[in-house]
This record gives C-alpha cells, sequence and structure tokens, in this order.
C-alpha cells in the first residue's frame, strides 16, 4: 500500500512549511494544520476498510529494499487500532486549538510542534524496526518536551526539565535493550526478531533487555512506580497538549510500544501476572492521589496514571477478552481524558484559573462545557451507558473469568474512588452556586465547543463497540495480533 | 439471543411496571403546579427516569439490567441538582458517591454470578449459595438494592437528600420507584435467582431489624419534617428486608406488599408536606403550628398516610407489617437452627418497637405541625396539589379494608399461592372501628351541652409564638436519656455513617502518598531506581 508513509509524511511536512510559512500569514497554520489532521483522520479510517476487506496485513518497503535488511511499514490490526485512535483524536485537538491557543502568541510554532510529536507517534505506530521505533519514539518525546514548556512560566519549564530528565532516563534504558537485543540476534526487524528469537531461545540476555523494556516504556506510560514526572508534566501544558499527552502519547510511546515489543518476545506468565499486578497498583495509587486534588488539571492527570493502569490489567491478563478489554479501554480513555482536559481548558479559557475553589455554579453560565463534562466524567467513572463502563465490564469480566477476583475487586473499588473523585469535580465546578469568578464566565466558541461535542457524541455512544457486530472490525483485529 | 430471553414479562415484573406507571403520573400531575422553572430539565430527567425503571423492571439480562440501573443514579444526580446550591451540590454528590458506588457492586455481583453459573439471565435456573463466593455474589447484589431502597449500611443518602430537594423529586425517587426498584430486584433475587441458606437468611433480617430501630431512633429527634419523613423511608425498608429475609412465599408477598404501600404513603407524605411547606414556606417543626385549620384537606390526607404508616388498623400498612410477622413466625417454625431462631426472635422485637416508635414520631408530626395555636394564616394548597395525595391516601384505605380482594390476588399472581395462619378480616374489623368512631362521636354530641371551652389563661400574660409550649420539644427528653444521650452524638458526628468512615479512611492512606510525592526530582529518580531493581529481582530470582 503506498499511502502508509502518509502517516508519517503529512505532518513532517506540514511542520516544515509551517515553521516557514506560519509567521506570514496568520491564519495560515490554523487551517493547513486542520486539513492535514482531518486527511490522516481519513485514512485511518480508510485503512479500517482496507483491513477488513481485502488483505490484512499490508508492507510498504522503504526505499524498496527487502524486509529483514531496510526499513518496511507495517498496517496490521493493532497499528491501524492505534491509528485510527491518534488521528481522530488528532483532528479535534488541532480543531479546539484554532479558538483556545489565540491566547499564547506565535501559534505557528505550536503546530509545528504539534505536527511534529504527531509525526513521531504515527511513526511509532507504523515502523516495523525497532530501531526506528526508537527514532520515531525521541522525535515524540522532544517535541513534548518543548509543548509541555510552551507556556514559558518559571511552573511549566520545572514541569518541562522534570519530564525532560525522566523522558531521556526511560530513552536510555529502551537504547540500550535495543542494542542488547541485536548484539544478540543481529537483526532490527520485528518479524525477523520474532523470528530469530524462536530459533535461538529466549536466555538471560532477552530478559535482561525485556526488563529494560519493561522500565523504559514503563516510564513513558507513567505506571506507578515510574509515574511522577506525569503529574507534573501533563498540567502544565496547554490544555489541548494535556489532552494529547494523556490521551494518546503515553499510550503510544508507552503501551504499544511495549505490546509490540512484549509480541517479539513472547508473553510468558511471570510476565502477565508483573504487568497485572503494576496495573492493579497504578489504579489504586492514581485514583488516591487524584481525590485530594484542587488542581482540575492534576486531578486530572493522575486519573491518567489509575486508568493507564485499567489498561495493562486487562493486557496483562492475556486472554482475548481480557486482551480485548484493555484495548477498547485504551480507545475510550483516549476520547473522555482529552475531552476532560479540553473541559478543563474550555473552563480556563473563560475564567482564567484551574482550581476548583474558585469555580462553581458553571453550568449555567456554559451548559455546553458542562454537558460534555458531565458524560466523560460518567465514561470514566464507568457509569453505563457511558463507554468507559463496557471497557471496565470487560476487564472485570476478564479478571473473574480468569480466576483472578482480587484485581477485580481492585478494579471496582478503583471505579468507585473514580467516581468519588469525578463527583467532587462536578460539584465544585458545575454545580453550587455561583463563585466570583464565574459570574461573568460565558461559553466558549463554536471551534471548541464543535471538539468537545463531538468527543462526546463518541463517548455516548462508544460502548455500542462491544457488540461484535461492530468490534470485529475494530478492536478484534488489533487483539488477534496479540492473542492468537 | 432471542428476545424472550432479554426481556421478562411475568407477574411480578408487570405489578411493579404498572406501579412506576402509576407513580410517575401522580407525580406527574403534582408537580405541572409545584415545578414553576426549569420544566424542561426537570421533566426530561423525570421521564429518563421513568423510561429505564420499566427497564430495570422489564429486563432479564443482566448486563441490561446493570446499565438501566446505573442509569437511575446519574437521572436522580440530576434532579438532586435541578436547583443547584451549595447544599444540594454537595448532597447530590454524596448520594451520587453512594448510589452510583454501589452499582459497583452490583456490576461485580453480576459478573460473579456469570462466573459461577455461566449463565447471562435472571430468571434461569437458581444459584444455591453454598459457597463463600455465591455468598458474595448475592451480597454484592444485595447491597446495591440496600442502596437504592435505603437500607443499612448505604441508607445515609436518603435522610440528608430528603432535606434539600424539592418534594416531588424526593416523592418520585427514593420514596417510591427507588423503593419499587430495590425491592424488586431484592425479591427477583430471593425467587428466581438464588436459594439462600441460613447465613444468608440470618444476615438479611439482622441487617432489616437494625434498620427499623437505628432509622425511626433517629427520625424521632429531627427537626426538619422531610427529614424525619427521608429517615423514615429508611426504617420501612428495613420490615420489607424482614420479610424478604424470610424467603418464603409468604415471607416475599408480605415484604413486595409493603414496599407498595410504603411508596403510597411516604409519597402521599412527601407531597403533603411539599403542600405545606409551599403555602407556610417553611418545614422546621418550629415555624409551624396549627395548620390544620387552614389546611384541611392536606391535614386529612397526611393523618391518613401517617395511621398507614404507624400501622394502625385497617389502613394498608398495618395488614402489609400484620402479614411480616407472620412470615416471621412461619420461619421460627421451619428453621432448625438455634441461632436463626434467636435472630427471629431478635427481628419481631425490633419490628414490634420500631412500629410503636413510627407512631409515636408521626404524633409529633401531626401534631406539632397542623394542631396547636396556629403561627400565621395560610391558605390550603391549589386543587391540583391535592389530587395526588387524595389518590394516594385513597389507596392507603382501599388496600387496608380490601386488601384481600384487591391487591394481593395479584401479589399471589406473581410471587406464588401463600396462606396467613392468623386472623385478620380487614372488613369485619373495619365495620368495628368505624361503629367504635360512631359511638365516640354520638357520646360527644350527647355530652357536648355541659362541655363549655374558654380561651387559655395564663395568668393575664399574652401567649406568643415563642412561649407556647410546643410538641416536637417533648421529644427533647428521648435526645437526654442516659443511654441514648452518646449514641445520638455520635450519630450526629456522622460516627456510623458508612460514607464518611470510608473518606476519612482513605485520606489516610492519601496523605502518606501525598508525603511520598514532595516534587523532588532525586526522590522520584530513586523510586524509577527501585522499581527496576524491583523488577530485575522478580525476574532474575
Amino acid at each position: 500500500m503506498t499511502f502508509i508513509p502518509l502517516f508519517v509524511v503529512l505532518p513532517l511536512l506540514g511542520a516544515f512549511i509551517i515553521s516557514f510559512v506560519g509567521k506570514y500569514k496568520k491564519c495560515f497554520s490554523d487551517i493547513f494544520t486542520n486539513i492535514i489532521t482531518l486527511t490522516l483522520a481519513f485514512l485511518s479510517f480508510y485503512s479500517i476498510f482496507l483491513l477488513n476487506t481485502k488483505s490484512s496485513l499490508y508492507i510498504y518497503k522503504v526505499g524498496g529494499w527487502a524486509p529483514p535488511f531496510g526499513i518496511s511499514l507495517v498496517l496490521d490490526g493493532l497499528s491501524v487500532f492505534m491509528l485510527v485512535t491518534v488521528n481522530i483524536l488528532a483532528f479535534l485537538i488541532t480543531l479546539f486549538c484554532i479558538n483556545y491557543m489565540e491566547k499564547f502568541t506565535s501559534k505557528f510554532r505550536f503546530y509545528t510542534l504539534f505536527l511534529l510529536m504527531l509525526a513521531g507517534m504515527n511513526g511509532i505506530i507504523i515502523t516495523a524496526d525497532i530501531f526506528n521505533l526508537f527514532v520515531f519514539l525521541e522525535i515524540a518525546s522532544v517535541a513534548s518536551y518543548a509543548l509541555v514548556a510552551y507556556g514559558i512560566e518559571s511552573e511549566e519549564l520545572e514541569a518541562s526539565f522534570k519530564y525532560m530528565m525522566m523522558g531521556s532516563l526511560a530513552s536510555l534504558f529502551i537504547l540500550l535493550s535495543i542494542a542488547f537485543l541485536y548484539s544478540y540476534a543481529s537483526t532490527l526487524n520485528m518479524a525477523d526478531l520474532a523470528q530469530v528469537l524462536k530459533e535461538k531461545g529466549v536466555n538471560k540476555v532477552v530478559t535482561f533487555a525485556f526488563v529494560l523494556f519493561l522500565v523504559g516504556f514503563g516510564l513513558k506510560a507513567a505506571i506507578v512506580p515510574f509515574h511522577a514526572w506525569l503529574p507534573d508534566a501533563h498540567p502544565s501544558a496547554p490544555a489541548p497538549i494535556s489532552a494529547a499527552l494523556s490521551g494518546v502519547l503515553i499510550k503510544v510511546l508507552g503501551i504499544y510500544s511495549l505490546i509490540r515489543i512484549s509480541t517479539i518476545i513472547g508473553i510468558n506468565k511471570l510476565f502477565s501476572n508483573t504487568l497485572m499486578f503494576l496495573g492493579g497498583l497504578s489504579i489504586i495509587v492514581g485514583v488516591l492521589l487524584a481525590i485530594g486534588q484542587m488542581d482540575l488539571k492534576r486531578l486530572l492527570a493522575y486519573h491518567s496514571i489509575s486508568q493507564v493502569g485499567y489498561i495493562i490489567l486487562g493486557l496483562g491478563i492475556g486472554t482475548p477478552l481480557g486482551v480485548s478489554g484493555g484495548l477498547f479501554h485504551l480507545f475510550n480513555h483516549s476520547i473522555f481524558k482529552s475531552l476532560l482536559f479540553l473541559n478543563s481548558g474550555a473552563i480556563e479559557y473563560t475564567i482564567g484559573t484551574r482550581n476548583l475553589d474558585q469555580m462553581g455554579g458553571l453550568r449555567e453560565k456554559m451548559p455546553i462545557t458542562s454537558a460534555t463534562c458531565l458524560i466523560a466524567s460518567m465514561s470514566i467513572s464507568g457509569i453505563p451507558p457511558f463507554n468507559g463502563f463496557f471497557s471496565k465490564l470487560l476487564i472485570v469480566l476478564a479478571c473473574i473469568k480468569s480466576g483472578y477476583i482480587g484485581y477485580g475487586i481492585v478494579a471496582v473499588i478503583g471505579s468507585i474512588l473514580t467516581l468519588s473523585s469525578f463527583m467532587k469535580v462536578q460539584r465544585y465546578a458545575f454545580f453550587g452556586s455561583l463563585s466570583k469568578k464565574s459570574q461573568e464566565a460565558k461559553e466558549v466558541p463554536s471551534f471548541m465547543k464543535l471538539a468537545m461535542l463531538i468527543l462526546a457524541i463518541i463517548c455516548s455512544v462508544g460502548g455500542l463497540l462491544i457488540f461484535k457486530d461492530i468490534g470485529n472490525y475494530f478492536i478484534k483485529p488489533a487483539q488477534e495480533i496479540i492473542v492468537k | 439471543m432471542r428476545m424472550g430471553n432479554i426481556f421478562i414479562f411475568d407477574y411480578l415484573s408487570k405489578l411493579v411496571g404498572f406501579f412506576i406507571v402509576l407513580f410517575t403520573l401522580l407525580i406527574f400531575i403534582y408537580s405541572l403546579n409545584f415545578i414553576k422553572t426549569k420544566k424542561k430539565e426537570y421533566y426530561y430527567w423525570m421521564f429518563l427516569t421513568f423510561l429505564s425503571s420499566l427497564g430495570v423492571v422489564f429486563s432479564n439480562h443482566l448486563f441490561l439490567i446493570t446499565i438501566f440501573w446505573g442509569y437511575l443514579g446519574l437521572t436522580l444526580f440530576m434532579l438532586i441538582n435541578l436547583y443547584s446550591d451549595q447544599n444540594k451540590a454537595s448532597v447530590a454528590k454524596k448520594t451520587f458517591i453512594i448510589v452510583g458506588g454501589s452499582d459497583g457492586f452490583l456490576l461485580f455481583g453480576i459478573l460473579l454470578y456469570i462466573y459461577l453459573t455461566s449463565r447471562y439471565f435472571i430468571v434461569e435456573k437458581p444459584l444455591v449459595i453454598n459457597s463463600a463466593l455465591s455468598f458474595l455474589s448475592f451480597f454484592l447484589i444485595a447491597l446495591a438494592c440496600f442502596a437504592k431502597a435505603g437500607c443499612i449500611p448505604l441508607h445515609t443518602w436518603i435522610p440528608e437528600m430528603a432535606e434539600v430537594t424539592e418534594a416531588p423529586t424526593v416523592a418520585y425517587l427514593p420514596a417510591s420507584l427507588d423503593k419499587l426498584l430495590g425491592i424488586y430486584l431484592l425479591v427477583r433475587l430471593i425467587k428466581d435467582a438464588f436459594i439462600l441458606d441460613d447465613f444468608s437468611k440470618a444476615i438479611l433480617l439482622i441487617l432489616g431489624s437494625l434498620t427499623i430501630i437505628a432509622a425511626v431512633m433517629m427520625a424521632l429527634v429531627q427537626h426538619n419534617i422531610k427529614k424525619l419523613l427521608g429517615y423514615h423511608a429508611v426504617s420501612q425498608v428495613g420490615y420489607m428486608v424482614l420479610g424478604l429475609g424470610c424467603s418464603t412465599v409468604l415471607g416475599l408477598a408480605a415484604g413486595l406488599f409493603h414496599m407498595l404501600n410504603n411508596a403510597i404513603y411516604k409519597s402521599c407524605l412527601f407531597l403533603g408536606v411539599g403542600n405545606v411547606q409551599k403555602q407556610s414556606g417553611s418545614v422546621e417543626f418550629e415555624n409551624l403550628s396549627g395548620l390544620g385549620k387552614f389546611m384541611p384537606a392536606t391535614f386529612l390526607f397526611v393523618l391518613i398516610a401517617s395511621l398507614s404508616i404507624s400501622g394502625i388498623p385497617p389502613f394498608n400498612g398495618f395488614v402489609s407489617k400484620w402479614m411480616v410477622y407472620q412470615g416471621l413466625v412461619e420461619l421460627f417454625k421451619l428453621s432448625t437452627s438455634f441461632t436463626l431462631k434467636l435472630v427471629i426472635l431478635f427481628s419481631l422485637v425490633s419490628a414490634l418497637v420500631g412500629s410503636s416508635l413510627t407512631l409515636a414520631s408521626f404524633l409529633k408530626l401531626n401534631a406539632g405541625v397542623f394542631l396547636g395555636q396556629p403561627k400565621e394564616k395560610t391558605k390550603e394548597a391549589s386543587f391540583t396539589l391535592l389530587i395526588s395525595p387524595f389518590i394516594l391516601s385513597l389507596l392507603c384505605i382501599i388496600f387496608g379494608i380490601f386488601a384481600f380482594h384487591t391487591i394481593l390476588p395479584f401479589i399471589a399472581k406473581a410471587i406464588g399461592e401463600f396462606s396467613t395462619s392468623g386472623l385478620w378480616r380487614p372488613m369485619q374489623a373495619t365495620n368495628l372501628i368505624i361503629l367504635g368512631i360512631l359511638l365516640g362521636f354520638i357520646i360527644f354530641i350527647i355530652t357536648s351541652k355541659k362541655r363549655r371551652t374558654s380561651p387559655i389563661f395564663i395568668g393575664g400574660e399574652k401567649i406568643d409564638f415563642q412561649t407556647e409550649a410546643k410538641v416536637s420539644d417533648f421529644y427533647v427528653n428521648i435526645r437526654e436519656l442516659k443511654v441514648l444521650k452518646n449514641i445520638y452524638r455520635l450519630a450526629e458526628k456522622k460516627f456510623f455513617d458508612i460514607y464518611e468512615q470510608t473518606k476519612n479512611l482513605s485520606f489516610i492512606f492519601i496523605k502518606f502518598l501525598r508525603y511520598l510525592h514532595n516534587g523532588v526530582l532525586p526522590t522520584y529518580l530513586v523510586w524509577c531506581l527501585l522499581g527496576a531493581l524491583w523488577l530485575f529481582f522478580i525476574f532474575f530470582r
């Protein structure tokens, strides 16, 4: 398929052009970025269609080199699943940015960085070469360090510094383990690597490399105890970037890469158990830390840790049901968490604070923001019939069916605590009487509303993916890549 | 999956479904004149509540039940928050955390049930409770029912919610629909999905009796009428749970019947109090007195409902309580274990004591609000506000006197045939009661010439509202009793509120976690190192 490289080339090209032209024509970067992200979203949908009607695997050889020697780009069930998730969100986030980023200067630099990050993420997803994966991972990471510091206040710079330190640590771990694997198997192509490891067997070197991967990707995915950078970094970025970071970046850089690597090396019992334990730990620690927060974005950031825990738990169970639940939750979480961050952005945009104490009664003033935030809160707390309920249902069912009753209880308790934390958000921000600051609040401009509304609609109907007829096109192919 | 499997239309569903429609209709009529602003929003959420309630009742697939059930939490939350202020927002938050949190239990219980039986339908083959897991499954689903209906330990949202929310909303959700649904699901569980062992019966009976006593004791000392009614809304659930705990046909029928009765008189009471609030602007005992003169119709309806809830024959509350007692006695005869017998005795005693305490607290309500010296002139509520209470109080009488001819045959069809061993003929008894009242009235008329009335004289001083002895003051003594004083003090500090206790407990953990997250980069790097070392240890052990 010849269009596969477009997922990387388009945003990269866009970043390049905008950095030159954007300075002179203000609205150019708005329009151009949105066209690119929209095209990418269509392309990703088109690839679902292709995958389900024709072949279930597409390979593109870069420069015409045959697979073990050259770099190849691959479109399979899992990568299409991720591409759709990433590119829908990228489009909606850029749509939101049109109005939101008005309050920052030099908007075009922002778009350049954003497209660079998008190119990195798409690259990670479609590449079939582990060193290439590392390169794209660094592109996305470096762009995200800059985006976190975009406000260049002291708080943002500090957060970006911490994020960069931890992020580079993670990159080093990953690079080291790629080196180990390469020295052992003498190949970097993923399919080839899997073949070689199968023939030569898994020995201590591979296990060592694997643990390094786990630490590195654990850091990128913010799994407890490697999570500490996230609550600083995500709230400091501008709201749409927080949405992109929490919504897709940690999943692509952390979870997706980890899944890819583990399908190469092979999943054993010990690995599954470790993942489940880390997942359970993240669920509880993340949500407990979130409960006490009064800073809305920080609260949301802690919830990202907790929700990533659910995804890891589902994937760790390793049964088809559990993996489907984990992937489904990955998709759902990227939708509702982005929506929540966009909501926090909308509030900050209109009343200039993200402190819950200073909000109140916003429902009267901002009906769309309030309604969409309610839907997202219900989704993340697992209230039916919103999408989060169904993925949590699958995960808990998978826990129980595999006999891990304890983890099931952890998931349910996490869900109850999540509910109580989001009830707090609703109570302080949208209900109750009007606070001083929210007196002069008014509803946000139309593009921001549109982005939030589309996300809220996906939250409301996303539960339909649980039905076999619909989920078979989207989640099942991805799940079959992980568990055959 | 065939449609016939996913949904269920047996007599039990139809009976409860009928009452859902009835209550929705009555509350709708009442709301027409009560809800003046934000009408669109109110009716929107009310309609959604109605639809999802019907969904719960007519679903057979367990997931479908969970989905409808969970959605009701959201509609309740939005209805409480209709005219949001700080108070309501807090109460709504607490309510949704308890109700929505219990949905988590429901989900887990249902998934355990599916795991144990590999069946996805509630009406199929029942599961015998014989292991820890099967008990856990039953208990978790029952907890969700408790939270919805308002039984200890998840009842604490009801009194607080009743205090701050508009009367029709309280009458609609916690007083009628939530009871209907909570008890419906519990009946369904015991009737079709589980076969209870002695232990689970005993647990239900103990929780039921505790609910009756604790809630009625709290109701006695309330200053706010709506909060008082809220506590009674909890207390009455105890009787239903007692009936269901018997898990015999008679017990189930008694529980179901009492639930229907309770929904009738409790919503009548809330609507009546709503009229009082609308006309006089207050629901605090200290501001109200002598309203009976100005609001005779409301007074009459509230009185009938009060007598019903206190279990005075020949009203409906008496019949269903009578059946609950019968059920307990029957279980006592059937049971072989000594502990269970002891528990049954305890429940019988608490049911009786609770009944008399209920009467005491409703004396306080009726005497305090409607009798005594009037404070200021008020008007009777408008006609549309009186229709629903009128119909409800009429139902109280009909289901009392003609219980065996109207409602009980339907309950028998829904649950199964049952027979009561005791002798209670409501029609004859009613005739005797009416005869007695007539006799008294005749004596009153004959002797009326010899009586004279004169205004109250207290040494020439003018009586003002502040100095007058109020009915509610008598009940202050209860709070001062030596044994109860400390318990009440703890209850006021929300010591027995499982919500507050859990909150405190989780804040201990949070404090510790906060302490670890000090924002210093080297600390975080140390964690990463420790985490990595731990992972190496696991994989290279």
